[in-house]
């Protein structure tokens, strides 16, 4: 399996990987935004060694990050976020999602200077749990209640980076037999949870064709006409 | 020319503008009806006024006014500005830069005008137009870095590099001091540049730039990419070697790192004298980490007899030691190899009779280890005797039923159990087994989504709904199947398309085919936003990437077989056009005696009551709920033709097949299946030198395809009985493109020797009968007798033998003969469930 950075061109399959792994998804313009706004952090892992049925046959994607920097920080700190990460259940535990998360994480640190990175993950995802805390090192920062769609709770969870934002890191030191799971992480903005969306969802995060992309980032500059 | 309006009106004109910004619509109704009451002709109200409307949802009577705005004022470029966005609006691109251009001459300064119709341009990729705007854009603001950006772009995209690059340094010139550090947009467009400078080929300019701006670039895994890149290109071995390690040690999971620094050492996998090096080489890396798995599993590529036997058992044992479930899916692509594949079966004999002795695991190793190495070894026989090259499924069963016994909880194996029933054929099995391995994990969408594939697979459409229902948003219009094709689930919306064509729903096939083929379009005009965003973000690279993708969508599986799928669908229409007037009509209406064929219609006529009855109940209740919202928090319409009826009913079956082929056979000219239905299509149309062209290409393909070689020799017979002949130009290209087909006079002894050649493939012997039934009606009984014989090749599948099923309606074939064919099938496929009528 190979790590590396998500293109464009890997969208179709980690929208695929995504809709087969987790309850929250997503449009391609979803995905596009994170590749075309933050193009260092997103990470996709690679079954390269399965053979070719056509010419045309893109790149099997078994896992997947997706990642941001939070655009308007609460807390006025550079961080970054990930919006949602899975492994296929036929490629679990090869230790892909860790692998995926440390080189985010770097990307994170070098090239956005980002002090920590957060996510959510659902109070009964064990695996994930796991993953983010015993091996990757985060902590638990909160509990939001009813953060999912389906009245779920969230960990609120967050490392710090500080250790990365130095150019030269010691990524191999990575200890021992941590189980990594792999296991699904939702995170923001299941679909729809644009500001029209209705009164039961639950997060700010806007997405959806509907909105231009500069709708999602910024003011749209001018206006029409006149 | 614009009419002058009053002092007052002209601040209500203003409002107008401010309200449709606002979105405050009937307020800005409100306020034109004021000014139109006085100055009923003011074509730029009327078209604020259409603008309005249009933002409403009122998009005809929107056009409308719109046209009566412009009649009024010709020259007003609001009122062509207005036109321009109700076309962009209703994605009619070219007409809508045509209003544009017309707006921009009459106001050339306008910023806004400049901006949407650059976007339009590049959206249609007219290149020389949008480097001219982009100049026009560059020179009204030449302060702006995105304008300097934005000609470059537009060069860097119509192909004129160095004009790209001298764009971007003429603007670093203008820089009276350098940036600070940490200014991104900056960085990324240093970087940009060194794309630009790489892609003109002269890799020494573009190593150099590089250097200079390595330190303090903020994307250090992408300068550092290119600089091992460049350096290996120009033969700096050693230096690309340094490069290369500098890589590995920031992630040793990448192949593309691995090669270049084998490239690096000079080592080349073909030639034995490199193996030693290359061993050395992937020690190395093996030894820095337990975790590690890349420099591992890489050299069982290239390691060859004794060696990758030790080394693949190495492996395999180290990962099963480990207790991980995934080990098989690590390995398997080595089965294409002849005796790689005899080495693992070596291997799980091995295995096999350790499991048997007990003797599986060191005695030292704790009851833990030994279970958890006994689980994963029983999973990976199992997974061996499933896989398609090292079948054998009795084997396979009886171990991952062992599998189970240990680990009954555990999820994949019951799933591989599914699968494995699937490959026996046993559809209906596979499907219930799935489910029970679904009930192990209710709170896995991974295996939620395998149980719903499996269950449409057997045609379960309902209960594959249902079971996705488990985890879409349900309250979205159009219930679970709306959320899925919000959510562009691809996967789904095909594998429903398809059994409802194997179910004979010819129209539901079609609605699901076609929604694949939306969700296309959906995301070329994804892209849209994106031309002004990245510019003003200044991240090109990955916007340039973006373009180049978007340039290739259509090559993508999703979208061909969903579009081949279509196709067929369309003209089997144009073949039988009665087929699009009954919903669920059975594919062998033709072959059935006339009771048989008047019951089926009247079942296919129940059905389709029973759906569109079942249609205004969801629409009833849809009402109740007042207006729905989409997935993406749009009012969304309820869909007029949830059936396809009105899709299926199309008047112009073969048109409609040609815009989905097209993306095709520009994408995918490599495609065998692309050609062979471009063939299809082209040949109803008569299109005959295109039909000619598709045969030309598949014949490059592969001159002995079974499906070509029916096409070759419908394409002589078509146009040895032209009932015209072709017009002269024609006739002389056809004449030097169509040497690839067989003579008038020798088809029968040319389809002779194409089966006796092939006489031991299935598929191709499938081919010859048929064209032998073409040729000879006489010979019917002869073929149908070949036909049943093939049931003893011993290369035949159960897909031929459907295949077969299919090639005896198509000959109605008596049903004695029908019957008696699917009757050896079965015999031949004892567990398999598909050859016996459910």
């Amino acid at each position: 399996m190979d790590i590396r950075i998500l293109r464009p061109s890997d969208i179709p399959h980690v929208q695929q990987a995504n809709l087969t792994n987790l309850p929250e998804n997503y449009f391609c313009k979803y995905y596009l935004y994170h590749a075309l706004s933050w193009p260092q952090l997103s990470y996709v892992a690679v079954d390269v060694s399965r053979p070719q049925k056509s010419p045309y046959d893109p790149p099997k994607i078994v896992g997947y990050v997706l990642a941001k920097m939070e655009e308007e920080p609460t807390d006025g700190v550079q961080h970054g976020h990930i919006t949602s990460l899975s492994v296929m259940r036929t490629h679990r535990r090869l230790g892909l999602a860790e692998k995926m998360m440390r080189q985010s994480q770097r990307a994170m640190a070098e090239t956005y200077d980002a002090q920590y990175v957060s996510l959510h993950v659902r109070v009964s995802n064990a695996a994930a749990l796991g993953l983010y805390r015993d091996t990757l090192g985060f902590n638990v920062e909160k509990i939001e209640a009813k953060y999912y769609a389906d009245g779920e709770d969230a960990y609120s969870m967050r490392m710090d980076l500080n250790n990365l934002r130095r150019p030269v890191l010691d990524d191999s030191a990575s200890e021992g037999e941590a189980e990594d799971e792999g296991g699904p992480v939702g995170s923001a903005g299941k679909k729809g949870d644009g500001p029209a969306a209705g009164k039961d969802k639950l997060r700010k995060v806007k997405v959806g064709r509907a909105l231009g992309v500069g709708n999602l980032v910024e003011r749209v500059e001018g206006s029409k006409a006149a | 020319m614009p009419q002058p309006l009053s002092h007052k009106e002209n601040t209500l004109f203003r409002s107008v503008v401010k309200f449709y910004e606002a979105k405050q619509y009937k307020k800005g109704i409100k306020a034109s009806d004021q000014i139109l009451k006085k100055n009923p002709n003011h074509g730029d109200t009327q078209a604020m006024r259409a603008l309005i409307m249009n933002a409403q949802g009122n998009t005809d009577e929107a056009f409308a006014l719109a046209k009566t705005a412009l009649r009024n004022d010709m020259k007003s470029h609001i009122c062509w500005h207005v036109y321009g966005i109700l076309y962009r609006a209703v994605k009619n691109l070219e007409e809508a830069i045509k209003a544009y251009k017309a707006a921009l001459r009459l106001d050339p300064e306008s910023a806004q005008i400049q901006r949407d119709l650059a976007f339009l341009l590049v959206q249609v990729r007219d290149y020389p137009g949008y480097i001219q705007l982009r100049r026009q854009m560059l020179q009204a603001r030449p302060s702006a870095r995105q304008n300097w950006t934005g000609l470059a772009v537009a060069l860097h995209l119509s192909g004129d590099l160095a004009a790209a690059e001298d764009i971007l340094n003429t603007y670093e010139g203008t820089l009276k001091r350098a940036p600070p550090k940490t200014d991104l947009e900056h960085s990324e467009a240093l970087l940009y540049k060194n794309t630009i400078i790489a892609e003109q080929g002269d890799i020494e300019r573009a190593l150099e730039h590089l250097e200079k701006i390595f330190k303090h670039n903020l994307d250090r895994t992408g300068v550092m990419e290119l600089k091992a890149k460049y350096l290996l290109e120009l033969g700096r071995l050693d230096e690309a070697k340094k490069a290369y390690e500098e890589l590995l040690e920031r992630n040793n999971d990448y192949r593309d790192y691995y090669f270049g620094l084998e490239k690096s050492l000079g080592l080349d996998r073909s030639d034995p004298g490199s193996l030693d090096g290359l061993k050395q080489m992937y020690k190395t890396y093996a030894e820095s980490g337990e975790r590690v798995d890349a420099p591992q599993r890489i050299p069982l590529d290239f390691l060859q007899g004794d060696e990758f036997r030790e080394a693949a058992e190495a492996y395999v044992r180290r990962w099963l030691a480990r207790g991980i479930p995934s080990t098989f899916a690590n390995i398997k692509a080595l089965y294409g190899d002849e005796t790689k594949r005899q080495a693992f079966q070596d291997i799980v004999h091995k295995f096999t009779s350790e499991i048997e002795s007990g003797t599986q695991s060191s005695v030292d190793a704790d009851a833990k280890a030994k279970g958890r190495l006994r689980s994963a070894m029983l999973y990976f026989i199992a997974q061996h005797y499933d896989y398609r090259l090292t079948r054998d499924l009795r084997k396979a069963m009886d171990f991952i039923d062992k599998a189970i016994e240990q680990d009954p909880e555990f999820v994949n194996l019951t799933m591989t159990k599914a699968r494995i029933y699937k490959h026996y054929g046993d559809i209906a099995k596979a499907a219930e087994t799935m489910n029970s391995a679904r009930e192990l994990d209710e709170r896995d969408r991974y295996i939620n989504t395998k149980c719903a594939k499996y269950q449409l697979r057997n045609d379960e459409n309902e209960n594959a709904l249902t079971t996705m229902s488990k985890f879409t948003r349900n309250e979205t219009v159009g219930g679970p199947l709306g959320d899925l094709h919000d959510m562009q689930c691809m996967w789904y919306i095909t594998e429903d398309g398809e059994s409802y064509l194997r179910q004979g729903h010819l129209s539901l096939a079609l609605k699901r085919f076609k929604a694949i083929s939306d969700i296309f379009d959906v995301w070329e005009e994804d892209q849209f936003d994106f031309h002004g965003f990245s510019l003003r973000k200044g991240l090109i690279r990955s916007y340039i990437d973006l373009i180049h993708w978007e340039d290739r969508l259509r090559d993508h599986p999703f979208y061909a077989s969903a579009a081949i799928s279509a196709i067929a669908i369309y003209i089997t229409i144009a073949d039988n056009p009665h087929l699009a007037q009954a919903n669920g009509v059975p594919k062998d209406l033709d072959t059935m005696d006339a009771g048989e064929r008047k019951k089926a219609l009247k079942k296919a006529k129940k059905e389709q009551e029973k759906l569109e009855a079942e249609r205004v109940d969801r629409e009833k209740k849809a009402a109740a709920k007042k207006a729905g919202t989409g997935g993406d928090g749009e009012a969304k319409k309820e869909d007029t033709d949830p059936l396809g009826l009105k899709l299926v009913q199309t008047p112009e079956p073969l048109e409609e097949a040609q815009k989905l082929l097209t993306p095709l056979l520009l994408l995918t000219p490599k495609s065998m299946d692309a050609q062979n239905i471009g063939f299809e299509v082209f040949i109803r149309k008569r299109k005959y030198l295109l039909a000619m062209k598709a045969l030309v290409a598949a014949h490059k393909l592969d001159p002995e395809h079974a499906t070509l070689h029916e096409q070759l020799i419908r394409m002589r017979r078509t146009l040895d009985d032209l009932p015209a002949p072709l017009s002269a130009p024609t006739a002389a290209v056809m004449k030097e493109v169509s040497t690839i087909l067989p003579a008038s006079d020798s088809l029968a002894s040319f389809n002779d020797a194409f089966l006796a050649k092939h006489k031991d493939s299935v598929t191709h012997v499938q081919s010859a009968l048929r064209v032998r039934a073409l040729l000879d009606p006489t010979s019917k009984m002869q073929n149908e007798k070949a036909l049943v014989a093939t049931l003893e090749l011993p290369s035949i599948t159960m897909k031929d033998a459907q295949g077969a099923l299919s090639i005896l309606s198509e000959w109605k074939s008596d049903a004695v003969v029908r019957q008696g064919y699917a009757e050896a099938a079965s015999k031949k496929w004892p567990e398999s469930t598909v050859f016996s009528p459910k």
